[in-house]
């Protein structure tokens, strides 16, 4: 029988201050005391032959790449030592963020400043200024790196084409349209722009991915549920299918922070989703920090029912722990809240699991994962919430054993 | 005399002020580093607005986290920061105002809606509210059994934020309602009935003065509720020309009210053209007579960096003056 309530990461865990300084500059060895610290609760023991290479080395591409391998190498152990059964690829450690990562390696595009996402969080928004196609590859390095040091079962989260689109001016694509449309001539130019990101970039990178060794890739489409029109939703099926078309993978979707009515939109197209083996959403945001297995208490998660009356018949990635910041109240035994985060019980986490069993019905379809990617908090919040989630996988594991 | 351009929203922050508030979440930065620098580009904002000619004067609320914390932060009955959801379909987030009272005016700090004290007194003041359809649509409600209490006593709670901001010099308040036109959160669109409900909130709100309101909608198509929004008792009603299908407007609606024109896209780079832009107003004012233009962005401008905002302002600019030449 498979391990019940597995775990996995979603996404990207935060940069360490000694990666993204030795990224730009030569560091000294007080930029490195902080990584030294880590290395010995995550137990790297050659952290101290890697540091004298990366001080030694002149070559700043060679710095660089070690940084990136070392950093990586670091994500990697704090999920393994967390307990997390699928590790991805240990927290997105060689990518500027989810979106920016894929841009740079897009002809055709370029980078025109940030924008303001929410609080004090922005992201760097492109636009489509010709033609586009992939520079090179965009993450087959990184999953080089993570193959060489993986202890356990990884998976490539990449940036779907859609939110890729979605996120983007669309500049040349709207500009070559001739409807007289505003409204027509903005879905005719993200067809296009859709198509071509999906044949010259994603297409090419998933090749390169699989023939690289990649078994398992998690397409992250968080603004697949931003437009829930059926013309929208349909554009996403063609391109999602079109984008899997051929390969032999296991696939999965993350979506994350729909709209109230987003989940229910998805849950109609999930089965029209060629080889989504998972879809992996975000719940933990909308549920209550109280403990219990009631309908009340487990508010958050009533939308996993659209899906499975809607037929979807693959797993889940349940996010039972929240990402963001947190000022609210939290009940007794369901956690702790300090200072801007929230430390989600073991026990919280089982209810959320066991409940989400109800609905489902098939507690061997159920991952337990964080909402998204714990990239905004700290490495010790980030931490302390995966050990949590993995001892709450277990608390609701011996409920079937 | 040429229309009035006016700022609809939040004004993008520079590059600079992106990465001190960054640094300020690293705890590389204080605040009072980041006030500094607010303080700064807020002048600039201003600035910027008085060579193009503004009349009503934002501070462009660069402090706003997003478009309804500071109204969220004022009300009682009302907790937030434990959840995030989309703005509208953009790559946006607020914090969701959760009900869990009854509405009431709370301890209302007018800093938090505007820096005062960098605006000139000489000119009007302007700054953006959610109306309270739009508040009460992008709330979670856990206490009213009654929608209609809810919508008024966001009304009424926000009449106070009104007042006391008034004693602020602002003389001119845009309430935004996209919720009127567009609502990708919601699984049927509101009836009329419900528009009715929400009007009838607007009325008890700019009952005191409506002269000085400006309804403002965005991101979906106006033209369905453009006459009842002409109805409204306030000075001005926005619509977005991106979104609505002028075409379906009727022959020749006039009208004694302020339209603002939402003519360039807060939501693409590409900058427009002010030619466009002046024959743009100009085909839609064969439709619709109204007393005043106002030539503004269609909703706030923090959805591109902040150097193409200005260049779309500047266009603004640029296009009343051409508009009124072809007067």
């Amino acid at each position: 029988m498979p391990k019940l309530f597995p775990v996995q990461e979603i996404g990207s865990l935060a940069k360490p201050k000694w990666r993204t300084k030795g990224l730009r500059q030569q560091l000294s060895s007080q930029d490195l005391s902080e990584a030294e610290e880590w290395a010995t609760k995550l137990g790297i023991q050659d952290f101290h032959d890697r540091a004298k290479s990366i001080f030694k080395t002149g070559d700043d591409k060679m710095r660089v790449k070690a940084i990136l391998e070392l950093s990586t190498l670091y994500g990697l152990r704090l999920f393994e030592i967390a307990g997390v059964d699928n590790e991805g690829v240990g927290g997105e450690q060689q990518r500027v963020e989810m979106y920016e990562h894929v841009i740079k390696a897009v002809q055709g595009m370029n980078l025109l400043g940030h924008v303001h996402s929410f609080d004090n969080k922005y992201f760097n928004k492109g636009v489509a200024e010709s033609k586009i196609s992939r520079k090179h590859p965009i993450y087959v390095p990184e999953f080089l790196d993570v193959k060489k040091y993986a202890h356990r079962d990884v998976k490539v989260p990449i940036t779907g084409p859609y939110t890729l689109v979605d996120w983007s001016f669309s500049g040349y694509y709207i500009q070559k349209q001739h409807a007289s449309s505003p409204k027509t001539r903005r879905i005719e130019a993200k067809r296009e722009f859709l198509l071509d990101i999906v044949e010259q970039v994603i297409r090419p990178e998933i090749r390169d991915l699989v023939d690289a060794g990649a078994s398992w890739i998690q397409i992250d489409e968080p603004a697949v549920t931003t437009h829930p029109e059926p013309q929208e939703m349909e554009l996403f099926v063609e391109a999602w299918n079109e984008t899997v078309k051929g390969f032999n993978c296991k696939f999965s979707d993350h979506t994350c922070y729909p709209s109230e009515i987003g989940y229910k939109v998805l849950s109609e197209y999930a089965p029209k989703l060629d080889k989504c083996d998972q879809l992996a959403l975000e719940f933990a945001n909308r549920d209550t920090s109280r403990l219990g297995v009631d309908k009340d208490s487990r508010e958050g998660y009533g939308d996993l029912k659209h899906f499975v009356d809607a037929g979807f018949s693959g797993e889940f990635g349940l996010g039972v722990a929240h990402v963001h910041d947190f000022t609210g109240n939290v009940s007794s035994g369901a956690g702790k809240s300090v200072g801007r985060d929230f430390i989600e019980s073991p026990e919280l986490v089982r209810d959320r699991l066991l409940f989400a069993t109800r609905i489902v019905g098939d507690p061997a379809k159920i991952w337990a994962n964080p909402d998204c990617g714990l990239r905004t908090r700290t490495w010790d919040v980030a931490f302390a919430k995966l050990a949590n989630v993995t001892h709450g996988a277990e608390l609701a594991r011996e409920t079937y054993q | 005399m040429s229309p009035e351009i006016q700022l609809a929203g939040i004004h993008p922050r520079s590059e600079r002020l992106i990465e001190l508030t960054r640094s300020y979440e690293r705890a590389k930065a204080s605040w009072s580093q980041v006030e500094v620098q607010l303080g700064q580009e807020t002048r600039e904002v201003i600035k910027l607005q008085e060579s193009l000619g503004f009349k009503h004067f934002s501070d462009g609320s660069l402090d706003w986290q997003d478009q309804l914390r500071p109204v969220t932060r004022s009300l009682k009955g009302v907790e937030s920061g434990t959840r995030y959801s989309r703005w509208f379909d953009t790559n946006t987030f607020y914090q969701k105002p959760i009900i869990v009272g009854k509405i009431s005016a709370g301890d209302i700090d007018p800093k938090n809606f505007l820096r005062a004290e960098l605006l000139t007194e000489k000119r009007g003041r302007k700054v953006t509210l959610p109306g309270p359809y739009t508040f009460s649509q992008l709330s979670e409600n856990k206490h009213y059994k009654n929608y209609a209490d809810l919508l008024f006593d966001i009304a009424i709670a926000e009449l106070e934020i009104i007042r006391r901001l008034k004693n602020e010099g602002v003389t001119l308040f845009q309430l935004s309602e996209p919720c009127l036109v567009y609502q990708p959160y919601r699984e049927s669109f509101r009836d009329h009935s419900e528009v009715e409900q929400a009007l009838g909130a607007i009325r008890s709100l700019v009952r005191e003065k409506p002269g000085d309101f400006l309804v403002q909608t965005y991101f979906g198509d106006a033209a369905p509720l453009l006459p009842d929004l002409l109805d409204l008792p306030v000075f001005g009603v926005g619509i977005d020309l991106f979104e609505t299908d002028v075409s379906s407007l009727s022959e020749q609606e006039k009208t004694s009210k302020a339209l603002v024109l939402g003519v360039v896209d807060s939501r693409e780079s590409f900058v427009e053209n002010p030619n466009w832009i002046a024959a743009t107003a100009r085909k839609f004012s064969e439709k619709v007579d109204a007393r005043d233009l106002v030539f503004a962005s269609n909703s706030d401008l923090k959805f591109v960096p902040q150097g193409i905002a200005n260049q779309k302002l500047e266009a603004l600019s640029k296009a009343s003056e051409l508009f009124e030449e072809s007067r």
